[in-house]
């Protein structure tokens, strides 16, 4: 099954599809990242508390 | 009925548009969009998002829609001093424009939405900060859609920062040319081959730039839940990193460092800080247009009036230092733009009424014209009279300097070339000015033979 379109923007057929290939890989680093998270509560370290009201202006 | 106009920039997005009306600005949010909206506003990522000056507030209205037909609602969005545009932002204001948008879309996908847009015009400095104008950029998040709005980010903010860091940071002067961002097979070939090892960009603007070309002229759309909500956040952490990865150093600049290299007296200087307070201060002006403002040592001074002031340079190191003082000191009421004022920003976009003109977004109550006049007069032969009609155009009053031929600056300016300006000399400044302006005051800068002018328009 295809998408129906419903974007007012053209987001390139281009575009979407190396998104696709990119984001794959690195969705891989995501999940890598929150299973390490889980080893390391097992072996009772903390996760660093993430900074969710963080400034944007970083520099 | 008081008229109602709608404006030219917001044509394109058929969730809704903006309106004026009795010179307030109103967001008509039309039906289509109400599922989204009602999404926005229950979620809690508007309230989180206002509360961290990433979104502009707005109140619902009563309103009548300028078109009842399509309408859902009307909203008052809060008002942003001065409109500024991409190609008038140093680096550091681009990548935290950039980096709020991120940000952004971040905090709504944690809460089931998604940036529909990623418009670099979307962003305006609101309080000091890098803020979402647009309310209607958000749109129900479906699990397993690519984001659409990928290819407009990279565009707007990824390959003018890539290009501003790695070549030249003059080169987001392309956003002029390209209203709706940086051709990425453009960006790719004028950036230095090294950034192919650079992971963010090597994907994002060159692997990114073959992929366009070679499906240009594919109607393939990708398959249904192609993207996992994971990959997508893997997708947006990556643009994250990649551009903040990304930096420049303004050094080696016209004016980086044009007050040391200045002979005036520190006295002199210090006098003329006090005159720009007292007069604004006696005046009180909602919005000051300091027009070669530097790293903004004499907008400070008129800001502490209470008054927004735009800070405008030609320099982007210039006004980079002051953005970064803006960010370090936490000021509000200051906003440092680039701008050539031989050349100013055009009008752009569709019908030319998309973004507008530099000074169609005046006048201002006040303008400060330190230390300027030379450049304008002399380097680019502007004559007098015409100066005084630009400035008449732009305010109404106005703290103008006028440098002498005996200034060292100006003896420097015409040290390579004929005399060609016999009114350049007081009476002659003070004759044309006086057609457009009525002098109110004249004051001799202490220890240097420059004199400071308030004068008011005459009609």
């Amino acid at each position: 099954m295809h998408y129906t379109p419903h974007f007012y923007l053209d987001p390139g057929t281009g575009s979407f599809i190396i998104q696709i290939a990119i984001a794959a890989l690195l969705g891989l680093g995501v999940a890598l990242r929150a299973s390490w998270g889980s080893i390391k509560k097992l072996f009772g370290i903390k996760p660093k508390e993430e900074d969710d009201d963080s400034d944007n202006a970083s520099n | 009925m008081p008229q109602t106009e709608k404006l030219p920039a917001s044509f394109r997005d058929p969730s809704g548009f903006l309106f004026s009306r009795s010179g307030i600005l109103y967001r008509q949010i039309n039906r289509a969009y109400s599922m989204d909206y009602a999404r926005l506003m229950d979620s809690g990522l508007y309230a989180k998002l206002t509360k961290l000056g990433l979104l502009i507030p707005h109140a619902e209205s009563d309103q009548a829609p300028a078109e009842s037909a399509s309408a859902f609602k009307v909203i008052q969005p809060e008002r942003v001093p001065f409109i500024s545009y991409p190609y008038e932002w140093s680096f550091s204001q681009l990548k935290d424009a950039a980096l709020a948008t991120l940000s952004i879309q971040k905090h709504a996908l944690k809460l089931g939405m998604s940036l529909k847009d990623a418009s670099a015009y979307n962003i305006q400095f609101a309080r000091g900060k890098a803020t979402l104008i647009d309310t209607l950029s958000f749109e129900i998040y479906k699990e397993g859609e690519p984001w659409i709005a990928y290819k407009q980010f990279c565009q707007h903010f990824l390959a003018p920062l890539a290009l501003m860091s790695f070549r030249d940071a003059r080169l987001n002067q392309l956003l002029r040319v390209y209203i709706d961002g940086v051709p990425l097979d453009l960006a790719g070939a004028l950036l230095p081959a090294k950034t192919k090892f650079n992971f963010g960009l090597l994907t994002h603007i060159h692997i990114h730039a073959g992929a366009q070309k070679k499906y240009s002229d594919n109607i393939v759309a990708p398959r249904k839940g192609a993207m996992s909500k994971q990959a997508l956040t893997g997708l947006i952490e990556s643009l994250e990193a990649t551009i903040k990865k990304l930096t420049w150093k303004p050094a080696g600049t016209e004016w980086g460092d044009y007050y040391k290299n200045t002979n005036y007296a520190d006295s002199a200087f210090e006098h003329k800080k006090q005159l720009v307070k007292e007069w604004t201060a006696e005046k009180n002006p909602n919005l000051v247009w300091d027009l070669g403002g530097n790293t903004g040592v004499f907008s400070r001074e008129a800001a502490s009036s209470g008054a927004f002031t735009v800070s405008f340079d030609i320099d982007p190191a210039a006004v980079e230092q002051n953005y970064r003082i803006v960010k370090k000191q936490k000021e509000q009421n200051i906003l440092p733009l680039v701008l050539d004022l031989t050349n100013p920003s055009p009008a752009i976009g569709w019908d030319n009424a998309e973004r507008d003109s530099f000074g169609a977004r005046g006048p201002a109550d006040m303008a400060l014209a330190l230390a300027v006049i030379h450049h304008l007069a002399i380097s680019n032969n502007v004559p007098l009279t015409q100066l005084a009609e630009f400035f008449a155009a732009r305010c109404k009053w106005l703290v103008i300097e006028f440098v002498p031929k005996s200034d060292s600056q100006v003896k420097r300016l015409l040290a390579s070339r004929e005399d060609i300006f016999p009114n350049y000399v007081r009476e002659g400044f003070e004759s044309a000015f006086s057609e457009r302006f009525d002098i109110r005051k004249a004051e001799s800068v202490r220890d240097s033979e420059r004199t400071l002018y308030l004068m008011e328009r005459k009609y």
